[in-house]
């Protein structure tokens, strides 16, 4: 009986592991609007257990739609810039790293910002130079929301 | 309503039959022999005339057995016939169309002519859009007489993902995190703008619910999940794997043009709705993105470098060799993790430095005091960009409330934007080997040695990955999967083959401690190994090993490393049939050139039940690479066990395949 269940858990344990090598990755869903939002939402669930259980089905949770836009009507929308779904959905999703660039002054997450709000070229290290100096009255507090960083960067660049 | 039934009956046959494939077949070719394939619109009129001539066309052109048919469809070779790996029901306009690629192109041309649609439902030629682009170029069909239909969602799609180029994306092994041992692929589908950021990602995965179970791995490995494409914006990827996980990501850009792009966006489309069920060993997420890349470019045969092949598996790095193979790739960029940026810019710092960043985010110190110290403002920005990446990991650890992130970073980043901006990327990271260019996934070696009292042969075969001995390049230092790995010996004195070793699993972390990450190191290794026991003798003994503890780096690729263990045998040779120990290993590993590895190792076992004894050993293991894929080990290992003692040394030729 004794050799049964030391087979048996051998067993076990040995496809639990066989089972957590193969690939994964964990879709997160997007929602918040605040600095954090992302990041939080996708290590809510990062328990090594749960890794180990969804490597055999590079598992994702529920029903991850096909949909080329996620929304952000959860958020409050800017008032300054022309309503522009992409804009605000990025905004939603990528402040923290934006926030970081802007401090920086340079940055990808930066540069595809610009793009988005097609600032040319040649008026990059100007508009980079405005967000970096006004900081401070972009991001006012730590809780901070979408739409205010929005309508603030307006009022702080020429742009 | 009759063909509404028939797919409502057979999906709910396939679900019940999904266990019993063969018998399901045979079911289903009962069920299909009774319906007439290819049935076409019932009724009489110019639009059924004009069908019958489409079909007629297709038959004389040979359509159904055309490459991009065979492609769109998923057919493969199965048996005498085909059979599409797609396994929902709904992706087949005919009933027999999973296996019968002629009736299922008659009845997709009888289906382009469906007069209306449900609400929120698509047009079959939106639908299968793919499918009717190639068919409409095939046959030139006159739109003017076929019914109206309009493709609202597909062309607000094509829109927004405007797709000009694709590039397969694999995000690197990250040893610590189980599951991502092997790597990942997805497909990114580059759009009008300049910034990677802003494309799109296309990902396949199972759709696994929410609940974890015992039978959860069962399901994952045998295919009772639904697999499904999805679509996210490139950045969410990037944030996960680069920003939480902490996983370098490769970008290999294929040379798709942008019209075969566009057909790859149209069969990712077409695919957007069903299923197939998931298999984590061969139809996974990584087998599944080839035949994206195939819509593409038809002449592209990827899939078959891995369906129906003795190769049951495909490991993700493999699909981007076999894309290298077909010479698609054009160029490969580099996207670091968050840890490797931390480390970088930790690299250009002395340990004041690196102190004031820790104190930052340990919150024992104001960020805006670090700009009234006597430093350079280079070193100031130094302890601030690192205090902000540092705070980021820590929250995305979880190891910092919202609330306290929110401001800490913010504080960070404030004093931060006094600082100015450098006039270039102030920590540029050198880009290491690619995961392509490293040894191939599979590995036979052979040689033959001695082992106290007898001279041996020896052959080995490990379908799947990398251990600690081989050569490093393209892989993570230090992480070790061995997954299969057998071996075999002849002893000459005995004049008889034995199982030497079969480890199931065999995993090593050896992740070092470097002042700023602090991980765990880990093994865990399963199977049968020959050992030494009581009567003198090697028998074959069911082990499980495992332990933990901690790895110190030296210098640039050694790690010194400790680790407490367990260990359990279990065999009715053993007193009592098993013996459960604790002890440790520790050991050395470090290239001594770049192509000459080596690992010194000592290990100690204290078995205290079942059958009480004492196994000590030591060794030294060595490679010498040829080249990428060949090269030559020795290893010399002395043990005691029961108190017998016993000398090996091999010589075994690896070959990498």
């Amino acid at each position: 009986m004794k050799k049964l269940a030391v087979v048996a858990a051998v067993v076990v344990v040995t496809l639990v592991l066989v089972g957590s090598a193969f690939a994964a990755g964990q879709a997160q869903t997007n929602t918040g609007c605040g600095l954090g939002t992302m990041l939080f939402k996708g290590s809510a669930d990062n328990s090594v257990l749960l890794q180990t259980f969804q490597a055999t089905t590079n598992g994702i949770y529920g029903n991850q739609t096909f949909g080329i836009t996620t929304g952000t009507s959860d958020c409050q929308q800017p008032k300054n810039f022309a309503n522009n779904e992409r804009l605000n959905e990025f905004m939603v999703a990528n402040m923290d790293n934006l926030a970081r660039d802007i401090a920086q002054g340079r940055g990808e997450t930066l540069d595809a910002f610009a793009e988005l709000l097609q600032v040319p070229a040649e008026k990059r290290t100007e508009f980079y130079g405005q967000l970096q100096s006004g900081f401070a009255r972009i991001f006012t507090s730590p809780g901070v929301q979408m739409a205010s960083v929005m309508d603030n960067i307006s009022t702080v660049s020429t742009k | 309503m009759a063909s509404r039934s028939r797919v409502f009956f057979s999906q709910r046959l396939t679900q019940a039959c999904r266990t019993l494939r063969s018998a399901c077949f045979f079911i289903c070719l009962l069920l299909c022999a009774s319906f007439p394939a290819g049935s076409a619109a019932a009724a009489d009129g110019p639009s059924d005339a004009y069908l019958g001539e489409l079909q007629r066309l297709a038959r004389e052109k040979g359509l159904a057995r055309a490459r991009t048919w065979e492609v769109l469809l998923h057919y493969k070779p199965a048996g005498s016939g085909i059979k599409s790996l797609v396994d929902d029901p709904r992706f087949f306009n005919a009933p027999d169309g999973s296996r019968n690629p002629e009736a299922e192109l008659f009845a997709t041309l009888a289906a382009f002519f469906q007069e209306g649609v449900k609400e929120d439902e698509e047009h079959p030629r939106c639908r299968f859009i793919a499918r009717y682009t190639w068919l409409h170029e095939q046959l030139s069909i006159d739109e003017q007489r076929l019914p109206k239909a309009s493709c609202a969602k597909f062309e607000k799609a094509l829109a927004a993902v405007n797709p000009r180029s694709v590039v397969l994306v694999f995000p690197n092994t990250l040893i610590n995190l189980p599951s991502s041992m092997f790597g990942h692929t997805l497909l990114r589908i580059n759009t009008q703008y300049e910034s990677d950021l802003l494309s799109h990602a296309v990902n396949y995965a199972a759709i696994t619910g929410d609940s974890l179970g015992l039978f959860y791995v069962f399901k994952g490995i045998f295919g009772f999940y639904h697999g499904r494409f999805s679509n996210l914006p490139y950045y969410e990827k990037v944030q996960e794997y680069n920003d939480l996980e902490h996983r370098d990501i490769w970008e290999y850009h294929l040379n798709l043009t942008p019209d075969e792009a566009y057909r790859v966006f149209l069969h990712i489309w077409e695919m957007k709705e069903f299923y197939a069920n998931y298999y984590f060993f061969d139809q996974n997420c990584s087998f599944n993105l080839l035949f994206l890349i195939e819509a593409g470019r038809p002449s592209l045969r990827l899939t078959d470098e891995f369906y129906g092949k003795i190769h049951f598996w495909v490991i993700p790095v493999d699909t981007v060799r076999a894309a290298k193979k077909f010479g698609i790739i054009e160029r490969v960029t580099y996207r670091p993790s968050r840890a490797t940026k931390i480390l970088r810019i930790a690299s250009d710092m002395d340990s004041g430095l690196k102190d004031m960043s820790k104190a930052i985010v340990r919150g024992e110190r104001k960020p805006a005091s670090v700009l009234t110290e006597d430093l350079t403002v280079e070193q100031k920005r130094e302890v601030l960009d690192l205090a902000a990446e540092l705070t980021q990991s820590r929250f995305s650890g979880r190891k910092l409330e919202q609330e306290l992130y929110q401001k800490q970073f913010l504080d960070v980043l404030a004093a931060r934007s006094i600082l100015g901006t450098p006039p270039a990327d102030p920590y540029p990271i050198a880009t290491p080997t690619p995961p392509d260019q490293g040894h191939l996934s599979s590995r036979v070696r052979t040689g033959g040695g001695y082992r106290t009292g007898s001279w041996f042969t020896e052959l080995e075969w490990r379908p799947a990955y990398h251990d600690i001995t081989d050569l490093d390049e393209g892989y993570v230092r230090g992480a070790q999967i061995n997954f299969m790995d057998m071996s075999f010996r002849y002893y000459f004195d005995e004049d008889k083959l034995r199982l030497h070793r079969w480890h199931v699993i065999d995993i090593v972390s050896f992740s070092p401690w470097n002042g700023i990450f602090k991980p765990i190191s880990w093994k865990v290794n399963a199977g049968v190994e020959e050992l030494l026991l009581a009567d003198g003798k090697e028998h074959p003994v069911p082990r499980l090993n495992a332990g933990g503890g901690l790895t110190a780096g030296v210098g640039d690729t050694g790690r010194a490393y400790l680790l407490a263990e367990a260990d359990l045998n279990a065999s009715t040779r053993l007193d009592k049939d098993y013996a459960l120990g604790f002890g440790g290993t520790a050991g050395l590993m470090t290239n001594l050139t770049k192509d000459w590895k080596m690992n010194l190792w000592a290990q100690g076992l204290f078995y205290s039940a079942g059958d009480e004894h004492r196994s000590l050993a030591a060794g030294l293991q060595q490679n010498l690479r040829f080249t990428t894929n060949t090269s030559l080990s020795l290893d010399v290992k002395r043990e005691q066990t029961f108190n017998i003692y016993k000398t090996d040394i091999v010589m075994r030729g690896n070959w990498y395949y």
